[in-house]
């Protein structure tokens, strides 16, 4: 219990890490940065606690916001992604969502790929649509939704096959 | 008490995520100029649009007091265009001094000698032989005033004769009625010698104890000026619609007492 604890907190504060310092740092094409730290929310055990995993959200979201500056954009995207992730899950899963076990291991490849896809597209409409507040800006904000859903979403199930493999 | 408890519990995530959502809105909010410009707008609009939908409601149940207040308003202005032209043609010595509003309960054009009945009266300031007029032009003199109602001897009457100029070339004329038409009025003693065309614009003339100089009366609509008699006889066109008065103005003048007492040395 304690081991799987602490387990949990070094991946946590490596991604948060890793988030920070390096991939808010990358800018591809001038405007892509990846958001991996939603990885954190994915691999978020189905038998933990919701309300946690909501209080989990806001911390990671204030301390994304502070280190860009963004006010509030990623703190109401991660609690809203943290907040329906239960719905998002037996969309995704269907009847196994309500197992006690990891989600990541003994699933359908499609049904992960859907959960990802989800929480990451989710996650994107949210934070650009706040970021840029503007419906003139409309095209734009798709851009940015598409652009970033796809390499965040690369970079995520890339991670997470790594993970799994250890 | 058990049961919101419950419930609460039961949607402690609802309420953790609302009230975390508002403070990340809040701060949002506060510190960028973009968010806080756009939810300003989003603001605006909605108290806008809902203060409209309550006014609308308010309006139209307040409409009788606006009504009031429009006549009340009508009054001071009627009040301050006189003023204004008396000021114009330096008539200040027979400016009237205030203006009085009444509302028509009788009126009749059918007759030769119409009368028009008012519910203004000694208790709302109204005395005998005080000019009337409406927002259009002249309607008559005060015949006879009660406590609380006034009758006035309309321009629709065959008795009453009234000092009118044309605007154009201050002409001295007078304004009567035939007792045919309740539209036409006629313009008499106009000599011969002066121009006059159709469209020329009739006010009263100022040499009357009733009403000042420039109050409008009606246009030339027809002329005659056959008659051997050296006038010629107009037909005038009156700018009110005598079947449809419903506000008067009753002009109260102060100095006619001056006047008469000059008139009777």
């Amino acid at each position: 219990m304690i081991r799987e604890l602490l387990r949990n907190i070094f991946f946590y504060t490596i991604i948060l890490v890793f988030q920070l310092f390096v991939f808010n740092q990358i800018n591809l094409l001038g405007y892509i940065t990846p958001f991996l730290y939603l990885i954190i929310f994915i691999h978020y055990k189905t038998s933990y606690n919701k309300t946690i995993l909501i209080f989990l959200g806001f911390i990671t979201g204030v301390i994304i916001d502070l280190s860009v500056q963004t006010y509030g954009c990623h703190t109401f995207a991660t609690i809203t992604i943290c907040y329906f992730r239960g719905w998002i899950e037996k969309y995704s899963f269907g009847v196994n969502s309500n197992l006690p076990s990891a989600m990541i291991s003994g699933t359908q490849l499609i049904n992960r790929l859907t959960f990802y896809g989800i929480i990451v597209v989710f996650h994107s409409i949210i934070y650009y649509s706040l970021v840029f507040f503007n419906i003139e800006l409309f095209w734009t904000i798709v851009l940015n939704i598409i652009i970033n859903s796809i390499i965040t979403f690369i970079i995520i199930w890339l991670i997470s096959q790594l993970i799994s493999n250890k | 008490m058990q049961s919101i408890i419950n419930s609460i519990v039961a949607n402690r995530n609802l309420i953790i995520y609302l009230i975390l959502s508002f403070i990340s809105f809040n701060s949002l909010y506060i510190n960028s100029s973009v968010h806080y410009n756009g939810i300003g707008k989003t603001a605006t609009y909605l108290s806008g649009k809902s203060s409209f939908f309550s006014s609308s409601i308010n309006s139209y149940f307040k409409l009788k007091d606006e009504n009031q207040k429009l006549i009340d308003e009508n009054l001071k202005l009627k009040e301050i265009e006189l003023e204004y032209k008396n000021q114009i043609v330096e008539y200040k010595s027979l400016e009237s001094n205030s203006i009085i509003n009444g509302s028509v309960i009788f009126n009749s054009i059918n007759k030769s000698k119409n009368i028009i009945v008012i519910d203004k009266g000694t208790n709302g300031g109204v005395n005998e032989e005080m000019g009337v007029i409406s927002s259009k032009g002249i309607v008559g003199i005060i015949k006879s005033v009660t406590e609380n109602y006034a009758s006035i001897i309309s321009v629709l009457n065959t008795d009453l004769k009234v000092n009118a100029i044309l605007k154009n070339s201050s002409t001295i004329g007078s304004i009567t009625w035939d007792g045919l038409n309740s539209k036409i009025l006629k313009l008499n003693d106009i000599p011969l010698s002066s121009s006059i065309k159709i469209g020329d614009t009739i006010v009263t003339g100022g040499m009357s104890f009733y009403f000042p100089k420039g109050i409008p009366i009606g246009t030339i609509s027809n002329y005659d000026n056959s008659s051997l008699e050296g006038y010629y006889e107009i037909d005038v066109s009156a700018f009110n619609d005598f079947s449809s008065l419903s506000n008067l103005y009753i002009l109260e003048r102060n100095d006619n007492d001056e006047i008469k007492i000059l008139l009777n040395d």
